[in-house]
C-alpha cells in the first residue's frame, strides 16, 4: 500500500529528516512506512548523517579574539588616517570627483585673479597714473625719500621765514 | 556610542553551536531561544561579553541593547552601521564560533580557519556603512564567508592534497588535532576512526563547490534551505535539489564506513 504522497515529494525532505531538523508529517509517516524504497533510503541518509557528525571542529583558539582585536584597531586606525569622518558618507569616486572639482575651481580663482591683475596694471600704465611703490622703511630707497620729502619741508619753511622777514622790514620802514 | 541602549542579555552564549548536534525543537522553544544549533535567529534578547578588548569595550556588566525580536541581529547590524561598536562585539561574539568551525571546514588548518573567519568579520565592519537590512543578518555574514571560503578553496587548491592531511597534526596552540582523539579507543580503534574522519572530510571537499557549500551550512552550521538558497542565489527547490545529490553521493561514497 502506497500513501497519497509522492515518492518525490518526500525524498525532496529527507535530508532534512535525516539530519532532525523537521519532524515529519502524517502524510510524510504514512509513506515512509508504505514504501520500503523511500523507508531504506531515510535510514540510509540517517547512517550517513551519523558518519558526517564525527567531523569536529575546534574551538577558536585563545588568540583568536586578540589576533581580531589587533587587526580591527589597525583597521580603524587606517579608517582613521583615510579621514573616515565627516566625508565618510561620499562614495570614494564621489569623494575624488569632488576633491578634483575643487583643485579645479581653485586653478581657475587664481588665474582669473592673475589675468585680471595684469589688465588692472596695463590700464594704469596706459592712463600714466602709476605710481612708485614706496619702499620698505629702513632701507636706503625709504631713507633718500625722507630726505626728499624734508627738502621739501625745509623749503617750505624758506619761504614762509622769507614772508616773515618780509613783512618785518616792510613794518619797520612804515615806523619809521 | 548610541545613547539609547537597553540591555543586552545572555540568550544562547555563543550564537551558534556545532549543528551536528542539532535537534528538532517545539515552536514554543524557539520562540525563546535559538535552537543549539542554529545561528541565533530567534533571540528574543542577547548578551554581550563585557569588556571585549579596546575599542570593543563594554561598560561593566551588561550593556543596553533593548529586547531583540526574531531577526533582531539586523537590528543590530543597523546600529554597527550608526556607530555603535557594543554591537559589533556582540554580533563577534554570537557568530565567532560559527565562523571558525564553517573556515575550518573548508580549509587545512586552523590557523587558515581563523584567519579567515577574522577576515569575514573586517569585512563585515568595512562594509558596515552600505549595510541594507533587505535580508537577514545571517544571509549576508554566510555569503562574505562563502565568498572568502571558496576563493581561498581556489588559490590553495594545488597545495590541498585531501589525502595526505596529518589527522594527528596538532595546532601549535591550542594543542588539539583533526581528529578530536577520544581517550578510550584503543591503537586500533584510533587508526580506523582515523581513516573515517580523512574519508569523510576528503569526500565531502570533493563534492562539487556549491554542494560542498551547501552542505556545510546544512548538516554543519545548520541553515535551512532558505537560506542557503539566499547565500548561494540559487532558489529554494534548486537548493533542496542540490543538497538531495550532494547527501546521494556522501552516501554512496561513505557507504563502506558505516
Amino acid at each position: 500500500m502506497r500513501s497519497n504522497m509522492k515518492c518525490e515529494e518526500v525524498r525532496e525532505t529527507l535530508p532534512d529528516l535525516a539530519a532532525g531538523l523537521m519532524e515529519p508529517s502524517d502524510g510524510m509517516r504514512e509513506h515512509l512506512q508504505a514504501c520500503a524504497l523511500c523507508g531504506a533510503q531515510l535510514q540510509e541518509f540517517r547512517q550517513t548523517m551519523a558518519l558526517l557528525d564525527e567531523w569536529e571542529a575546534p574551538e577558536p583558539s585563545p588568540y583568536f579574539d586578540t589576533r581580531l582585536q589587533a587587526r580591527l584597531r589597525q583597521e580603524k586606525a587606517v579608517e582613521a588616517a583615510r579621514g573616515h569622518g565627516w566625508l565618510a558618507w561620499l562614495p570614494r569616486p564621489a569623494l575624488a570627483m569632488a576633491a578634483a572639482l575643487a583643485v579645479a575651481a581653485g586653478v581657475a580663482v587664481w588665474q582669473h585673479h592673475a589675468s585680471g591683475t595684469v589688465a588692472e596694471n596695463g590700464a594704469r600704465v596706459m592712463r600714466g597714473v602709476v605710481q612708485t611703490p614706496s619702499a620698505e622703511r629702513g632701507t636706503a630707497v625709504s631713507d633718500l625719500q625722507t630726505l626728499d620729502k624734508d627738502n621739501d619741508l625745509y623749503a617750505d619753511f624758506d619761504v614762509l621765514d622769507d614772508i616773515d622777514s618780509q613783512q618785518n622790514s616792510a613794518t619797520a620802514t612804515a615806523t619809521n | 556610542m548610541t545613547s539609547d541602549k537597553s540591555t543586552i542579555r545572555p540568550a544562547t552564549g555563543e550564537g551558534t553551536t556545532d549543528a551536528s548536534t542539532r535537534r528538532t525543537v517545539p515552536p514554543s522553544a524557539e520562540a525563546q531561544l535559538s535552537s543549539p544549533g542554529r545561528v541565533g535567529t530567534g533571540v528574543s534578547s542577547i548578551a554581550l561579553h563585557a569588556g571585549f578588548g579596546a575599542g570593543l569595550e563594554a561598560p561593566p556588566g551588561t550593556v543596553a541593547l533593548g529586547a531583540v525580536e526574531a531577526d533582531g541581529d539586523v537590528e543590530v547590524m543597523l546600529r554597527v552601521k550608526a556607530g555603535d561598536e557594543d554591537a559589533f562585539g556582540y554580533l563577534l561574539q554570537k557568530y565567532r564560533r560559527a565562523m571558525v568551525h564553517f573556515m575550518f571546514r573548508t580549509t587545512r588548518t586552523q590557523a587558515a580557519a581563523e584567519d579567515l573567519a577574522q577576515e569575514v568579520f573586517l569585512r563585515v565592519y568595512r562594509s558596515r556603512q552600505s549595510y541594507e537590512a533587505s535580508a537577514k543578518f545571517t544571509t549576508w555574514l554566510y555569503r562574505i564567508a562563502t565568498n572568502l571560503a571558496i576563493n581561498h578553496a581556489r588559490d590553495t587548491k594545488n597545495e590541498r592534497p585531501e589525502n595526505t592531511v596529518s589527522v594527528d597534526a596538532k595546532n601549535e596552540e591550542t594543542g588539539q588535532s583533526f581528529d578530536l582523539a577520544d581517550g578510550a579507543l584503543t591503537a586500533e580503534q584510533h587508526l580506523v576512526r582515523r581513516e573515517r574522519l580523512m574519508a569523510i572530510r576528503a569526500k565531502v571537499l570533493g563534492l562539487p563547490e556549491k554542494q560542498r557549500t551547501a552542505v556545510l551550512m546544512h548538516k554543519y552550521q545548520g541553515l535551512d534551505y532558505k537560506q542557503i538558497a539566499e547565500v548561494l542565489k540559487l532558489s529554494e527547490s534548486a537548493t533542496k535539489s542540490l543538497l538531495f545529490r550532494a547527501y546521494e553521493t556522501l552516501r554512496e561514497q561513505l557507504k563502506e564506513f558505516v
